[in-house]
Parts: C-alpha cells; structure tokens; sequence
C-alpha cells in the first residue's frame, strides 16, 4: 500500500529506513497487527543470516593483497594443503574415537542384558529383563538427550541439512562451534549405546565440517584461545572452503569412501567450485580414511593390515555369486520402483511427525522424555519380536556377536535377535553375508516392518543421530526378503544369493528417503569394494529418486524448509521469469553517506526493528538537487569494528599517532562480532564524523529494476552474494536483494507460492 | 653315472618291496612304475630321473598322505578328527617338511625339493599338502591339542570324559525306561542326567570364552571340531530327542510390561497435544513494493 509518491521519495532520500532482514513498514501501513500462525513449512525464518561469501574488496584489502609478494601467496598455499591433512588426521581420529567407544560401550550392554536373559529363560521372570533393557537403554538416551536438548540444540540430527545450509551460504547460529562438536560426538555415542534406530555414520559429515572450521581459523573462541597462526583464512570464503573438505573428510571416514566424501561435498554442499578445492579435498578425504584405517587396524591388533577403511564396512562382495547377469538389471530396477515409494512414505510419515513435534513438543524438557520414551519402546519392540519369534538357526559356523538363545534348543539362537540385538551396522553387515537360509521370510518381513516405523519415528527426534544406517538396515531386510522370494519363486537355480538383494535394497531404500545421486551411488561402490556393482546401484538409486520424487521431497531438504530456513537451490523457480528484480527487492533502504555522523551511524545499527546487515553507501552530497549515486557497501560488522575502534574523522585529525585501522582489525573480531549495545559511544563522540570510503567495498554487485528473478538468482548463487543492490538508471539506490527475497519464491504444488516471513 | 645305476637300483627296490609283504596294492603300483622307468632308461636322451633318495622320500610321502586319509575319512562321523588323526598330521607334516628342506647330492639343481614340489604344472605334492593343512586349520585342531601338539591337552581330555560320562548316563537311563515308558516320555533322563549335562555344558561355555579371551581374529573363536561336535550331539540329543530344556515361558508378565510400555507414548503425545501450548509464528510483512502499488507505478512511469 505504497503510494506512488512513497515510491518516487526513495531515490531522492539518503537516508530513509533500509533493508536487509526485512521487519515492519514504517507506520503508514495501516494494518500492523501481529499476525499469529501456527507453524507451517511455507514459512521463512528470520532466525537465519547469511554468510558473506563475497570478499569486500575494499581498500585496506587491495593494499594487504599488494603488500603480499609471490613467496607469501606460496607459503598461504602450502598452509592451506596443511590445514587439509589436520583436518583429515583429526576427523579420522574423531572417527575412530566414536566407533571404539560406542564398540566397546554397547558390547557391554549387550552381555549384560544377554547375561540377564539368559539367566531369566531358565528360572522365569523374562519381563525384569524386558524392563532392564528398556530402562537401561532409555537412561543412556536421556543423558545423551539432556545434553543436546540444554546446551546445544543445533548438535540434534545428522547434522547433514546444517552443514548443506552452511555451504549454500546460511548462517546457522552454533553450526560450527567446539562445543558443538563435543556434543555430537557425546550425543552420536549415548544414542548408538541407548540402543535407538540411528547410525553414526551421519553425524560424522557434521563433525568434520567443525573440526575444518576449528582448524582453519587456528583459535577457539569457546576456550578463548589464540593460536595466532592461519589469520589469513579468518573469513567467510577461506572458511567455506575448509567446511567442505571437512564434510568429505567425515564422509570418507564414515564410510571408507574418499571419491564418495569428494562427491558428497560437489553434490550436496558446495555451491562454489573449482579444481584446486577439489583436488585438496580428496587429499583431505584420503587422509581422513587412512588415519581411521590405520588407528582401528592397530586397536583390533593387526596393524599392517589396514582392513577398515571405514566406521561400516560393508564387507566383501567379490566371491563368484555376488556377480550379477543381465537378467537381473530389469530385477533391480524394480527393486529401485519399490525404494523409492517406501522412501516417500517414510518421508511423509516423517514431515507429519516433524510438524507435529515443532508445533507442540518445543520444550527441551518434553523433548528428552520423548526420547526416552522412544529408546524404551525400541528395547520393547525388539523385545516382543524375539520373544514371538521361533526361528531358531545353529550357532555353528555362524558368526554372531550376541547369540540369544532364549526359547530355541541348545546350540541354537534365536534369528530375530541377529537383527534386533545388535548394534545396526553389524545387523546391516549380517543381512548383507550371512549365508542364505540365515533368516527365515517371516522374521525379514517382520523386521522390516518395525524397523521401519521405529526408523521413522526416531529420525526427528533430539538426539544426535544419523538416518543412513536405519534406512541401509530397512532396505537390506526387505532386499533379503525379496531375493529369498525370488529364489523361491523361481524354484531356486540361479538368483541363489539374498544378500546382493539385500544391497540393491538398501541402495533403493537408501536413495528413496535422502535422494542423493552421484555421491551416494560411488559411497555404496567404494564400500562394497566393487566397481561392477557401479551401474546396477546407479539405476536404482536414479529409479529410486525418480519415483520418489513424484511423491515428496527428499528428507533433508524436507527438514530444511521445515526449519524455515532460506535455502537456495540450483536454479531458480522454473516459471519465475515473469518476476522481475523490482518485485523481488525490499525497500525502501537504509543508505549511509560516504562521510557520516556517528550519532546516525549508530542509531541505524541499534535501531532493533531493523537488524540489517548491509548498508549501502551514497555520495554525501549535501544539496539535494545533485543524485545520491551508489558508491559502496559496508556491513554491519565492519561499522561496528570502525565504532569500536573510534575511526573517527576529528580523531584522526587530532592525533597524528593514531594507529591505522588494518585489514588484521577485522579479522580479530570475525566470526563473532560484538553487539552494538556493547560499544559505548559518548555524546561528544556522536557529533563526530565517520568516513567509510576506505572501508566499504567499492564496487558492489548492482542490477537494474528490469532484471528477472531467474538472472538475478543466479548471480546470487553463483557468487554467493548476501546484497545485491538494484539501482535505477542514475545509479540511485532503489532496493536491495537479499537471500530472503530469492528464497521465498518456490515452485509448489500449484505453481509458484511465495513464503512468508516469520519471527521465530 | 646316474643314469647306469638307475636300474640296478630299481630292482633293489623292487625286491624290497616284494620282501614287504602283506602290502600288496602299493608294491604292484611300484612294480608297474618301475618297470615303466627301467624301461623308459633305455631309451636315448631321456629325461633326468629322481634319485634314489627322493624317491623314497616321496614314497614316504604318499604312504603317509594315504594313511592320513584313511583316518579322516573313517572318523568323519562322529567327528574325532583331531583326536585320532594328529598323530598322522605330524608325521605327514615331518614328510613333507624333509622334502622340501632335502638336498640332491649330485648337484645344485637336481635337489629333491626342486624336482618332486616344482617341476610340474601339477606340483600334486604341494596341493596334497595344502589340502590337509587346510583341513587341518578350518577344523581348528590346534586348539585342543597341547602346544607341541603331542597329544590332547588337559581341558579336552576333561572335556572328552565328562562326554563319555553324560553318554554313559544317557544309555544308562534309556535302558531302564525302553521296557515300560512310551518313547516320548524322557523325564528320567531329564532328571538323572542334569548334573553331568550342566557340568558339561559349562564347562564348554567356559572353553569358548577363554577361547574367546585368548586369540583375537575371528578364525579362532572356535573350538577344535571334535569338542564342538560333541557338544553339538550332546545338545540335540538333550533338547530335540529328549525334550529336557523347557524354558518357563511367562508370556503374561511380559505382554503386561510391553504393553505398559507401548501405552506410554500414546499417553505422552496426547497429553502434549492437549496442554501443550502449540508454537506461533509471528508473521512480519516484508517491505516491498507492493503488487497493485506496482503497477500504478508501472502505468506512471509509462505515461
């Protein structure tokens, strides 16, 4: 409801309300009441700032760049190739640290409910061992619960949809913190141990991405220490870079899978590439596979061997059988058909619950019992089945970890228990190699069905925990089933091995609930070891997505929008073109002239209904018949760096021996800036004037207001802007684009849908 | 020179051989191999021959290799492999062992090693010799031998008796009852037999898990096969024929437990549905042109 005179006033003033995160209008909108709803995902966060992936070049850049000779540029390289092999050492030895701990702590869980049973099948009483079981594994989900849910939410998940949002350039708060890491890492080890549907194999790709961050920045501001070393990569870019390598390092680790760890990065993450980062990043990734390699040889006490690439081994499929034939390729298409519905259920189960659990079990105390809950009736669930089932196998020559005998003759063990009482990646194992006959259909398709509903329910959940293996685990039990079915329909002969179903399962499972491609297919081959299976996993995974795709979106990007999180995706909106940059932008804006007056300078950043991060600069031309042109863009943090160190005008004038604000200033307070509440400014000092000219980055990104959504977009996402400011064509300064503008376009089931702004 | 003496030697053997008796079958083959070399010797610009003393020790060899395999084979069922064979195994292993460590004395090249292991396409020596190695590990029988593996070592010799003992005591048992009991009804047994049967079962959990305990890889997390067979036997017989473990099965406690259990979240996501406060958004409208503002402004511009 701007009048066209409001409109025209924009230009000519220089300093009216302006915009980056975009909050009310000024009070000529008439309808200002506070628009309450419940929350939906058509809604976009203001929680969410973005990352400044474009480097301010600003002067005291250029000079710094012109200082640093040749030799210099080489040392900062070599730094760079050195900050990869740490991080790779380190996110192996994180690695290898979760999977000893959780072998070892789950191990002794088992024996003791193992031991517990045992003695309760004999005398009577299996209902103590029953609420053993469930309380313990629901007391070990409560404390890993407790600590994500108190002091760091940001550490529940995978941790994959925050690490995707950061490298699409969304700063997430916390993402990248220490503490963060030590309670994934805690987190990841109580809810493997609590016994719940999840992997650690997720949450790996989280830790990694922390771990580069930490590294490259060479301090910690959690612990308030200053290593004083890799100051030059103390910025958003150098950052992002890092995170990405850390994020194929975790991969790699997770799965033994350094090309797969490469490609996740591409496919998922980085929306800025080129072949330098690639190839340092595969330096990282094999680092990271080969310090977990040879630290687990040498605690499993064969250390030359070097035989566990990765957290899951997916063991061997190169024996003769494994192979498959042409035959079977239309077989495991069929199969990709299946995964990708089972996939999308999974997903549409899972949006419900998700809203469900954001509208109405917000608080942290609600949360953990939830959890709680959940863990204990995983143990019951588990329980009830291996109690009902009677398929009994003999433990000769099998090569169980916990065989639970309960009702089966001696020297025999309850099947079921293969699959429930264990941890999950040695069940995904087990379904994989277990000779056939292991399992009988009626135990896979029950399992199935569990796992799957348990699957579902516990992804969501406040814990730190990963959904790659629970959907590795759906899909290999019912591959197996449908292998065990083929080979019996067929009366046996040739389609003799289950356990090739099983992997295509899992692959079709898997690919149907993430909806992952490249990356995923060259993980599943590098952890089976073998490159034939290459186009068979392929075609199911592509069938998979495909079908799936049809129903629901994939998970994390489901959980991205659900968070309201103003993600940009590969392209813009397909029937956008009609929009154009003056639609999209905000405005008015706040512009600051190139010489201002503290007072205003800093009454524009406290001013609370207007958080904006970018101001664009204008010639200070004091009579107002002259244009206002765009000179520059200056953000917050740089302001209140100035602010805080008093670069004023008069001062500079007064005292000669003033210091000269460097390039080292900013980087001293990067990343977390202190608030403008903080830095006191006194009366005198406000009547002082502040020149920006050296500081604003002098050559913005700028459109004209005819520009197209789609152009405009991809000038964003190809340089990963945080402003972009539209000029008329006097260069005046009209609007300003930001992530939030692009973001909330979306192609929704109707066509285009535009998203709300939401305070959350 | 060799060559000259080949025959003379031959018939030496052969007149051995002939003194050895009983042994018919071997002495044939021998003949027949004999004559075929005694008269392949004749022939001009045949190959080098074995020496003497290698030959006899391949004879050895084979003659070992089929008293090994005699054994194994008759003591497939029951498995007593290890018991009754490891004798057998050591000697074929010294065998095979002075072969391969056995020098010709005519010169360098003509060893025994080379000639009987490498000379061939075949090499049938060697695949014999790997084959009862294999045999040998995949049955594990080093672990219940002692270490110079001479004779069974103390925890399988307890093993073994209290074996026999619990058989004893099942056939015992069995007699009495066959007279005047329908074959399905075994409690007797079932209450005679529990003690030496727990005994025994112990006694064999205990064995695997300082197994266990002791080696690391997986290979060695078995016992040797004639322990597990046993115990195997002993297990079907005990809970297949004789119906003797009845676990209690308190299937009523249990389902009251898990359903408790189950009830639990329902009660829990109700109640938070109910008394939660659901979460609001506030809704914040963006600055922005709008839309008919838009085109007023368009249709301005334009005119």
């Amino acid at each position: 409801q701007l009048t066209p005179s409001s409109f025209l006033r924009i230009g000519q003033l220089s300093n009216v309300d302006l915009n980056e995160d975009i909050h009310e209008l000024e009070t000529e909108v008439p309808r200002q009441r506070p628009n309450e709803i419940p929350h939906n995902e058509k809604l976009l966060s203001l929680k969410y700032e973005s990352l400044d992936y474009d480097n301010s070049e600003n002067q005291l850049f250029l000079e710094e760049e012109r200082r640093i000779n040749h030799a210099a540029f080489r040392t900062v390289e070599i730094k760079r190739w050195v900050i990869c092999a740490m991080i790779g050492i380190l996110t192996g030895l994180v690695a290898c640290f979760i999977d000893i701990v959780v072998e070892n702590l789950a191990g002794l869980k088992y024996r003791v409910v193992k031991d517990n049973i045992d003695k309760f099948t004999a005398k009577g009483g299996l209902s103590f061992s029953l609420l053993l079981w469930a309380t313990l594994n629901a007391s070990v989900v409560m404390v890993g619960s407790l600590i994500v849910a108190f002091i760091e939410p940001v550490a529940a998940g995978s941790g994959i949809p925050q690490i995707k949002c950061y490298l699409n350039g969304v700063k997430i708060p916390h993402v990248v913190r220490l503490k963060t890491l030590v309670i994934k890492v805690c987190g990841v080890i109580l809810s493997v141990v609590g016994g719940l549907a999840v992997g650690k194999e997720g949450p790996m790709i989280h830790s990694g991405s922390v771990i580069a961050a930490g590294i490259s920045q060479g301090r910690s501001t959690s612990l308030k220490r200053d290593f004083k070393i890799f100051e030059y990569f103390r910025r958003d870019t150098e950052k992002r870079d890092f995170v990405s390598a850390g994020a194929a390092a975790g991969v790699s680790a997770a799965f033994g899978a350094p090309v797969g760890g490469v490609l996740f990065s591409l496919e998922e993450g980085a929306s800025f590439w080129n072949q330098f980062l690639t190839w340092r990043i595969f330096f990282a990734s094999m680092i990271s596979t080969f310090t977990l390699n040879s630290v687990l040889s040498v605690y499993h006490g064969n250390a030359w061997d070097l035989s566990s690439p990765g957290l899951i081994n997916f063991g061997r499929f190169d024996s003769e059988k494994m192979g498959y034939t042409i035959q079977e390729i239309p077989i495991f298409i069929f199969m990709g058909v299946v995964g990708g519905i089972l996939g999308a259920l999974f997903n549409a189960l899972n949006y419900w619950l998700t809203m469900f659990r954001i509208r109405y079990i917000h608080r942290p105390c609600l949360q953990v019992v939830e959890a709680m809950l959940v863990a204990a009736v995983t143990a019951t669930v588990g329980f009830v089945m291996i109690y009902c089932s009677r398929d009994c196998q003999p433990i000769q020559g099998s090569s169980v970890a916990y065989p639970l005998q309960l009702f089966c003759a001696d020297g025999e063990y309850n099947s079921m228990a293969t699959a429930f009482f264990n941890t999950p990646e040695k069940s995904v194992v087990n379904l994989f190699h277990d000779p056939p006959g292991s399992y009988n259909p009626m135990t896979l398709g029950m399992f199935t069905l569990m796992y799957f509903f348990l699957a579902c329910w516990t992804y969501g959940l406040t814990v730190s925990a990963g959904v790659f293996i629970p959907s590795l685990l759906i899909g290999a039990a019912w591959g197996r089933l449908f292998g065990i079915s083929l080979s019996y329909l067929t009366k046996g002969s040739i389609w003799a091995d289950p356990g090739k179903y099983a992997l295509m399962g899992a692959a079709a499972q898997l690919g149907g609930i993430v909806r992952m491609t490249l990356s995923l297919t060259v993980i599943m081959m590098e952890a089976t070891g073998n490159v034939t299976y290459g186009f068979p996993i392929m075609l199911v995974l592509m069938t998979a997505k495909i079908v799936g795709d049809y129903f629901v979106e994939g998970l994390y990007d489901m959980h991205i929008q659900l968070q309201s999180v103003p993600f940009l995706h590969w392209e813009a909106p397909v029937t956008s073109h009609s929009l154009t940059a003056r639609e999209v932008m905000s405005t008015p804006v706040t512009c600051l002239r190139r010489i201002e007056r503290v007072g205003t300078v800093v009454d524009i950043l406290s001013d609370t209904s207007s958080n904006h991060n970018g101001f664009p600069v204008v010639e200070s031309n004091p009579d107002t018949t002259q244009v206002a042109g765009l000179r520059g863009l200056i953000l917050r943090s740089q302001l209140i760096v100035l602010l805080k160190h008093k670069v004023f005008v008069e001062r500079a004038n007064l005292s000669v021996v003033q210091r000269r604000l460097k390039l080292k200033d900013f980087r001293d307070a990067y990343p977390r800036f202190p608030p403008i509440q903080s830095i006191h400014v006194s009366q005198d000092e406000r009547e002082c004037m502040i020149d920006l000219s050296e500081f604003m980055n002098p050559s913005p990104y700028t459109v004209p207001q005819e520009a197209s959504l789609p152009r405009v977009f991809k000038l964003f996402r190809a340089l990963g802007l945080r402003h972009l400011v539209v000029v008329d064509n006097r260069n005046e300064v009209v609007g300003m684009v930001t992530r939030k503008d692009l973001a909330r376009y979306r192609l929704g089931k109707e066509g285009l849908e535009e998203l709300s702004l939401a305070q959350t | 020179l060799c060559r000259a003496l080949l025959p003379a030697l031959a018939l030496a053997l052969l007149g051995l051989a002939a003194a050895a008796g009983p042994r018919q079958t071997p002495v044939l083959e021998l003949a027949e191999e004999l004559a075929e070399e005694l008269w392949s010797a004749g022939l001009p610009g045949d190959l080098p021959e074995l020496e003497p003393e290698c030959r006899s020790l391949l004879a050895a060899f084979a003659e070992g290799s089929a008293a090994l395999t005699d054994c194994l084979g008759r003591r497939a069922r029951p498995v007593r492999l290890c018991q009754g064979c490891h004798g057998h195994y050591r000697r074929l292993l010294a065998q095979y062992g002075s072969i391969a460590r056995a020098v010709g004395n005519s010169s360098e090249s003509h060893n025994c090693a080379k000639s009987i292991l490498t000379s061939d396409r075949l090499q049938i020596v060697v695949t014999l010799s790997e084959f009862f190695n294999e045999t040998w590990e995949a049955a594990n029988c080093a672990n219940c031998l002692k270490n110079n593996s001479e004779g069974l070592s103390n925890s399988t010799e307890e093993f073994l008796d209290l074996f026999n003992k619990s058989l004893t005591c099942f056939e015992h048992n069995l007699q009495g009852q066959a007279i005047d009991l329908s074959p399905n009804n075994y409690t007797e047994v079932c209450k005679n037999c529990n003690e030496t049967y727990t005994k025994l079962n112990d006694l064999y959990n205990h064995l695997q898990r300082m197994n266990r305990q002791g080696g690391e890889s997986a290979h060695s997390a078995h016992l040797c096969i004639d322990v597990e067979d046993a115990m195997n036997i002993t297990r079907k017989l005990w809970s297949r024929t004789f119906n003797c473990s009845l676990p209690c099965s308190d299937t009523v406690p249990v389902i009251a437990v898990s359903s408790f259990i189950l009830f639990l979240p329902i009660v829990f996501y109700l109640s938070s549905f109910l008394h939660s406060k659901q979460k609001k958004r506030i809704l914040i409208l963006p600055k922005r042109i709008q839309s008919n503002a838009n085109l007023v402004n368009i249709q301005e511009k334009y005119s």
